[in-house]
């Protein structure tokens, strides 16, 4: 077995420890050597425009809403002799959307006898002789999902986050391991590794030009999301999945169906993850489901580092979606640029008048897609889920703490049984008890 | 000017050519040797344990569906490279001593097979050299959550704490939910009633609903000095300082909660899936006297046998909801020792090392003298279960004599609970003055454990010897998630004792009222 990513974030946390002293070592031997971090293996993808021809890849979708769709056109638009031959989803209208989308906009047509409505068929589409699935579901329904897929042997995309609880985010770990083994490629939706300016920066701070990280900050603060209010011929169900970003047994609750994204930032800079969390929360202009619309978490890191991350999804306040990290020789927004300690730009990856490089411009979310089939054809190792169930647990972690109000520890994550949701899937009642959560209570979520 | 250097001549090339030649024969002598004495029966020849070699062929690693056979210096050696030669040095001068100074038929082969004694000669990294992918597909879903739990903690983790009879095939070994684990159709008498006890004598408990009687004995209380003096052999340092105490009467049982009594306990209370096992799955105060311990993982009494041997691997929680049950059944108050109490007990009245002669210096393997002739230990066998005569593992309690106060296995067999806190500088807090019944600090994290086990030398049998639970350490390979609350998975030395409380008052024990109202009475606010 490949050594782990867990081994792998550790080596990295040795190394930047290390450095000075190697940096040291190698200055007193070579005059001409520059001090910096010693060569890790940063498992950056391929970035190519294209994916390069090779034989013909098929994959089946399985969620075929607004990303599910937008995911499949983004993997139709990678390269040459890609096709998509399966869809699920549990609602029909919009399996039928998706399918005319795809049809329309790039000539894709799925034969009706390859379409497959209920929450049970993602194993019929799995099973219908794809090489890659895509799994654009509300993340409720991903461990499951992804789990039948490594058992199938089949390469895999999947969209953040990858579980809503405890429970399905280890299960997303072992499932990532047995990928590993079989040497599949893996690619989730947290697209800010795909995107140039990111990995440029990353290329930097890892190689020592803002020191070693002290503290850093995530936000993911924006007006308020869409909700679907229920209609009267629907089921519970129906109407809780039709509005699942409101639902936290259904998505994780928003500071991990959203935020995730810059948690995984802060982890993917320092090759770590939070061992506690103490968070506030509350609800204040939600209209659906059972969410608050606001958190305020510091995480702490093994080697004392804080997180601040807040995130909110409310109408009429400052918003900002963005990251920061505060490191002993500079500070960096991780996209944009990079600061001396005295304010001053060492590197950016704008021109004069703000835009991104041309180089670096290329749309993350077909990027994904090109390096996913660029390392299947080319057979270069790529496997982002057991990094993307880290930062899934780190936002569940902070989810916990606000709705609890307690401390909670990466180690009660790593040993919690909480499992959301119903125990069975059917279009009716879900037996769901629409509570939203009162810290310093016995709230269980 | 050209040094007078002798050319190396005819004879100095052949001394120097049959060198090489016999460095080199001798190089492959000496490995055929090292290979030679790795093999299957190079090992068979002096392996003199029984069964070694038939439950190592009726094992999965010469019996499975890949058909490949795993051979002895695979697993009883470290890969090549990895410390081999020095571990084969090690183990070989060890095997030939044992072959000849000792009575192998004398050797305790069942203790060997367990984990504690198994990782000193079995190689983890030899497990992972051929089992490189913990993560096949085939994995199962318990399988997942357990190694993932090993991926986290590989440094307290070996692979035989969960995967002991990989080797050699043991039919007794459960790797699983043991649901029918102290079930039993048995028909005996039937108890319908507790004992009566009008009075501060012994007596005989009968568990009502069940087959199952015990013996209390009433101790009397008094006065003593509990720790021990600074110049005691092997003494702690949380021993001390040695405090007056006082304790008053109480009743004690005879021998350690047994099998018996504790699966009397088991089968009419046991959970039956594991929902209520986990921390996470309740709430405060879903926990009462009546739900019951969930079925156990694996063979709780590591298949020493059941009956009158002391209950084992248990959690201190599920010892003190055992006497909640018991108190609700008989209608007696029964409850876990104070460290006090215990130790009181323990000594019967004297106040040496041990309730009988004999300094621990004598009994002790430890010190040259001892290790090399083995101490004399005739008086200690007679009252204790320790190191020397366990055979490392848990005995029947008629075979030790009482102490003064006609208690068994006190300071042997296992180890027991308290009810206290475990603190190690709490004697110094009772401040030197007679103090009276003590409880032991309001708060902490680890409860006390006194008393030795089968598995301790002479010193740590003494009366004032302490202990404590280490929660962590011993639900280790636990593989649920979380933990059970009910089982530990890796401790097998630890039990414990009831008391009953006396009233004076009454001159009775102490009635147990499970009474809602008298409940919501006395509690606070």
């Amino acid at each position: 077995m490949t050594e782990s990513n867990f081994s792998r974030r550790r080596f990295l946390a040795n190394a930047a420890a290390i450095s000075t002293v190697g940096a040291m070592g190698i200055s007193a031997l070579s005059s001409c050597s520059k001090s910096g971090k010693p060569k890790v293996d940063l498992k950056l993808p391929p970035l190519l425009d294209q994916a390069p021809d090779g034989r013909p890849l098929k994959a089946g979708l399985i969620g075929c809403g607004g990303r599910g769709t937008g995911a499949a056109l983004n993997y139709l638009s990678a390269g040459p002799n890609l096709s998509i031959t399966a869809l699920a989803d549990v609602f029909d209208d919009r399996l039928q959307a998706c399918r005319k989308k795809i049809k329309e906009e790039k000539g894709n047509e799925v034969a009706d006898e390859n379409c497959f409505l209920g929450f049970d068929t993602y194993q019929k589409v799995i099973d219908s002789g794809v090489d890659i699935i895509i799994l654009a579901t509300p993340p409720k329904f991903r461990p499951e999902q992804f789990a039948a897929a490594v058992q199938a042997r089949k390469h895999v995309f999947m969209e953040k986050p990858v579980a809503v609880d405890p429970v399905g985010a280890r299960s997303i770990m072992a499932s990532a391991r047995k990928a590993e083994s079989l040497g599949l490629k893996i690619v989730t939706g947290t697209q800010r590794h795909h995107q140039r300016p990111y990995i440029e920066i990353y290329k930097r701070v890892m190689n020592g030009d803002i020191g070693d990280i002290v503290a850093a900050n995530a936000y993911w603060n924006q007006s308020q999301l869409w909700f679907r209010k229920p209609q009267a011929d629907w089921t519970e169900m129906e109407a809780m999945i039709r509005d699942w970003v409101n639902w936290a047994w259904l998505s994780g609750d928003h500071i991990v169906e959203q935020h995730v994204h810059n948690l995984d930032v802060i982890n993917w800079f320092t090759g770590s993850h939070p061992v506690k969390a103490v968070g506030f929360g509350s609800r204040q202009r939600r209209v659906t489901g059972d969410q608050y619309d606001n958190f305020s978490v510091d995480f702490v890191y093994d080697n004392g580092m804080h997180m601040h991350s807040m995130c909110r999804q409310i109408n009429g306040c400052a918003n900002n979606v963005s990251e920061f990290l505060m490191g002993t020789k500079g500070y960096t927004d991780a996209q944009g640029s990079i600061w001396a300690p005295d304010g001053s730009v060492v590197y950016t990856t704008r021109n004069e008048s703000g835009e991104v490089l041309p180089e670096l411009q290329k749309n993350p979310y077909d990027q994904e897609h090109v390096d996913l089939v660029t390392c299947i054809r080319q057979d270069i190792p790529i496997n982002e889920a057991e990094d993307t169930a880290i930062s899934t647990l780190t936002g569940i972690m902070g989810r916990i703490s606000a709705y609890t109000g307690k401390e909670i520890s990466w180690d009660e994550m790593m040993n919690s049984d909480l499992w959301l949701g119903p125990k069975t899937y059917i279009m009716g009642d879900t037996g769901i008890q629409a509570d939203v959560p009162v810290p310093g209570t016995e709230s269980q979520s | 000017m050209t040094p007078n250097v002798r050319k190396p001549g005819h004879r100095t090339w052949l001394v120097f050519s049959l060198g090489i030649i016999a460095g080199a024969i001798l190089l492959i002598l000496g490995n055929r040797a090292v290979e030679y004495t790795s093999t299957d029966n190079f090992c068979a020849a002096c392996h003199v344990h029984p069964h070694a070699t038939s439950s190592w062929k009726l094992s999965t690693h010469h019996d499975n569906q890949s058909g490949i056979t795993v051979h002895c210096a695979e697993c009883h050696l470290p890969p090549h490279g990895d410390g081999y030669l020095r571990e084969k040095i090690r183990l070989g001068a060890k095997d030939i001593w044992g072959k000849m100074t000792k009575d192998t038929s004398e050797f305790n082969w069942e203790g060997k097979r367990s984990v504690e004694v198994a990782q000193h000669f079995t190689y983890k990294t030899s497990c992972i050299k051929c089992h490189d992918n913990l993560f096949p597909l085939t994995l199962s879903k318990d399988g997942e959550n357990a190694h993932l739990y090993y991926t986290q903690n590989k440094d307290e983790l070996h692979c035989i704490n969960c995967h002991l009879q990989v080797g050699h095939y043991d039919p007794r070994a459960t790797h699983d939910q043991n649901l029918a684990f102290g079930l039993t159709s048995e028909e005996k008498e039937i108890y319908t009633e507790p004992a009566t006890v009008d009075s501060f004598i012994d007596f005989t408990e009968y568990i009502p609903q069940s087959s199952v009687s015990f013996n209390m004995k009433a101790i009397p209380g008094g006065t003593f000095t509990m720790g021990s003096p600074a110049n005691e052999p092997f003494r702690k340092e949380d021993e001390g300082p040695a405090v007056t105490i006082e304790v008053n009467s109480f009743y004690m049982a005879e021998i350690e909660v047994s099998w018996d009594e504790y699966l009397a306990f088991y089968s009419q209370t046991a959970a039956e899936g594991r929902s209520t096992d986990t921390e996470g799955a309740r709430k405060n105060g879903q926990v009462d006297g009546i739900s019951g311990a969930t079925p156990p993982y694996g063979q709780p009494d590591q298949n020493w046998g059941l009956s009158k041997r002391p209950a084992i691997t248990m959690s201190f929680h599920a010892a003190e909801t055992y006497c909640k049950w018991l108190s609700t059944v008989t209608g007696k108050k029964y409850r876990l020792p104070t460290e006090a109490e215990w130790e009181y007990a323990a000594r019967g009245g004297t106040q040496t090392p041990y309730f009988f002669a004999g300094s621990p210096k004598k009994y002790e393997t430890k010190g040259f003298w001892n290790k090399l002739f083995g101490p004399d230990t005739t008086v200690i066998n007679t009252y204790v279960i320790y190191v020397r005569n366990s055979q490392m593992m848990t005995q029947m309690p008629d075979r030790v004599a009482p102490n003064p106060f006609g208690l068994k296995n006190m300071l042997g067999n296992v180890a027991e609970f308290c009810s206290d806190w475990y603190s190690p500088t709490i004697y110094s807090q009772y401040n030197n003055q007679k103090v009276s019944d003590p409880k032991g600090p309001e708060s902490g994290t680890e409860h006390v454990v006194r008393g030795g086990s089968f598995k301790s030398d002479a010193g740590e049998v003494r009366a004032a010897s302490r202990d404590f639970t280490h929660t962590d350490a011993w639900l280790k390979t636990d593989p649920q998630m979380p933990k059970s609350i009910w089982w530990y998975s890796d401790v097998r030395s630890v039990g414990f004792r009831v008391i009953c409380e006396f009233d004076p008052t009454t001159g009775k024990p102490v009635p147990y009222k499970t009474n809602k109202k008298t409940e919501q009475q006395t509690s606070p606010n």
